[in-house]
């Protein structure tokens, strides 16, 4: 106990450089998939057949691959056709891809769950797609998205681990040199899961609060 | 009611794919008139009015209201004349359709603020004279899910009031009322009536019918089974298929006896 402590001291402030880049990847892959899902649930639900297809392809398609597999295309796979990208930059583009997916459907299903009277109410006022869109479907989708994405998002927390793998520093990666240097997986590791056991019951307790709030505002 | 006809149909035909939903429904509707529809379930009466505010597309036909000439099939609709109808036709839906995520006024200001682009001052201020209108200026800042049903589609009257339009489309707006309830609505309709207000209302309230409307439409197989004059064809119907739909909703006791009839002679043979 007392030698696992020491070496938790010792190697804390590696730990929280890669802390500070978990969080910066998690951020910035989740502003990816938010945006880009966001286009792939209007595409799909939109009426040019084109635009559906290909979303709903794109969705399919990559949902169903591994996201390690997806990191690796990133980082290798397009190196060697070409396009050199950062470990980082990589990591963002396999991940925010990945995500995008997983909330395009959340997105999706939670506008297709919005009562059809709202829709017919909202055109019968004379309200172009686009305002009927933004003032009446997205705020009442909203109450729907919340749970699953907040469910999706400590996923993706913990799927930054994998980036360790194509040479970004992040906890993980930290960990995992600093068990190569002590020889003590075990400490080592459960400091990691330690830290991504923070997240979880932070991120959990904040977006809890906040729903709470939300549907408190409504009633 | 003045001679000039707001909404003129022909011969229109409507089918859900195969399911015929009504046809060749021809009906002229002038200024300040109210035309009440009625009729079975299922009768289409629902999906004719939806098709008047083009919320529904119709397959034969032509439909003229409001200087624009439609026809039925797949030829598409400019969005813009789309959005004209939709905004100088009010409806009125039997499940109010109230928006949960806004309070009572805001629901009355959303469509004239961001399809009329009327500022926001103006747009509080006219959704509160509608508020006191129906008598509800208190509850401007609740949300529709703390309303009673009357007061819910009372605010729904308001929502398509605030647009100022030239017809008013009510789709059973109080048969999801419990039946104290229904009075308060139907006085608001009522007082459009008086007005001047166009309107075609479909309804299951025969004696409000006779009262408020000058025309009635009976609808009944997918087809208009008599329309005239309201007392006339509430009182002395002339088609055999709308003297059997008023004899069943005007004495529904009696409906009852012939039900409990029905059974008895098809239950005989058991004993
Ligand atoms: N969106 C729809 N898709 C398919 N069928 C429909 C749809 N809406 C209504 N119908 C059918 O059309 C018929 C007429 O319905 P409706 O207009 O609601 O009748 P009413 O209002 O007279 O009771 C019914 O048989 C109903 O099942
Ligand atoms: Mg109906």
């Amino acid at each position: 106990m007392h030698t696992m402590l020491q070496q938790w001291a010792l190697y804390l402030p590696d730990y929280l450089k890669g802390v500070g880049m978990t969080l910066e990847l998690t951020g910035a892959a989740l502003l990816v998939a938010l945006v880009f899902g966001f286009i792939l649930a209007l595409a799909r639900l939109s009426k040019i057949r084109v635009l559906d297809w290909a979303a709903t392809g794109y969705v399919e398609i990559i949902r169903a691959i591994p996201v390690l597999i997806l990191l690796f295309i990133c980082y290798y796979s397009l190196a060697q056709a070409g396009l050199k990208l950062s470990g980082p930059v990589a990591a963002i583009v396999g991940l925010g891809g990945f995500y995008a997916a997983l909330y395009g459907e959340i997105f999706r299903g939670a506008i297709l769950g919005v009562d059809r009277g709202q829709r017919e109410a909202a055109e019968a006022l004379g309200m172009p797609r686009s305002v009927a869109m933004r003032k009446v479907i997205l705020p009442q989708a909203f109450f729907a998205i919340l749970p699953p994405a907040t469910n999706q998002l400590s996923n993706l927390i913990k799927d930054t681990s994998l980036v360790f793998t194509i040479a970004v520093a992040d906890i993980m990666f930290q960990a995992n040199s600093a068990l190569s240097q002590n020889f003590l997986p075990l400490d080592m590791l459960l400091l990691a899961g330690v830290i991504y056991f923070l997240f979880y019951l932070i991120l959990s307790k904040f977006l809890a609060r906040w729903e709470l709030n939300v549907q408190r505002r409504r009633s | 009611m003045s001679n000039d006809v707001v909404v003129s149909a022909r011969n229109m035909t409507k089918r859900f794919g195969n399911t015929l939903v009504f046809k060749d429904v021809s009906l002229d509707v002038h200024k300040s008139e109210v035309v009440a529809i009625v009729g079975p379930s299922g009768a289409g009466k629902s999906t004719f009015i939806r098709c008047i505010n083009r919320l529904h597309p119709f397959d034969e036909g032509t439909l003229e209201l409001l200087g624009h000439r439609l026809t039925g099939g797949k030829a598409k609709v400019p969005r813009a004349v789309l959005q004209d109808i939709h905004t100088r036709v009010g409806m009125v839906f039997q499940t109010f359709n109230l928006f949960p995520h806004l309070t009572v006024i805001e629901n009355i200001m959303l469509a004239p603020m961001e399809v009329k682009k009327m500022p926001r001052a103006e747009a509080r201020e006219r959704a509160m004279a509608l508020l006191e209108m129906v008598g509800l200026p208190h509850k401007r800042d609740i949300y529709p899910k703390r309303l009673s049903g009357g007061e819910q589609q009372r605010v729904a009257i308001c929502r398509a009031l605030a647009m100022e339009p030239e017809i008013m489309l009510f789709d059973e707006p109080t048969s999801m009322l419990d039946p104290e309830l229904v009075g308060e609505v139907l006085g608001a309709i009522q007082r459009l009536a008086r007005e001047g207000m166009t309107m075609l209302l479909v309804t299951h309230e025969m004696a409000f019918a006779k009262e408020v409307a000058d025309t009635v439409v009976i609808m009944a197989d997918h087809e208009i089974a008599e329309m005239g004059p309201a007392c006339e064809v509430l009182e002395s119907p002339k088609t055999e298929r709308a003297q059997q739909f008023l004899s069943r909703v005007l004495k529904p006791e009696q409906a009852a006896d012939d039900f409990v009839a029905a059974r008895t002679a098809s239950q005989g043979g058991d004993r």
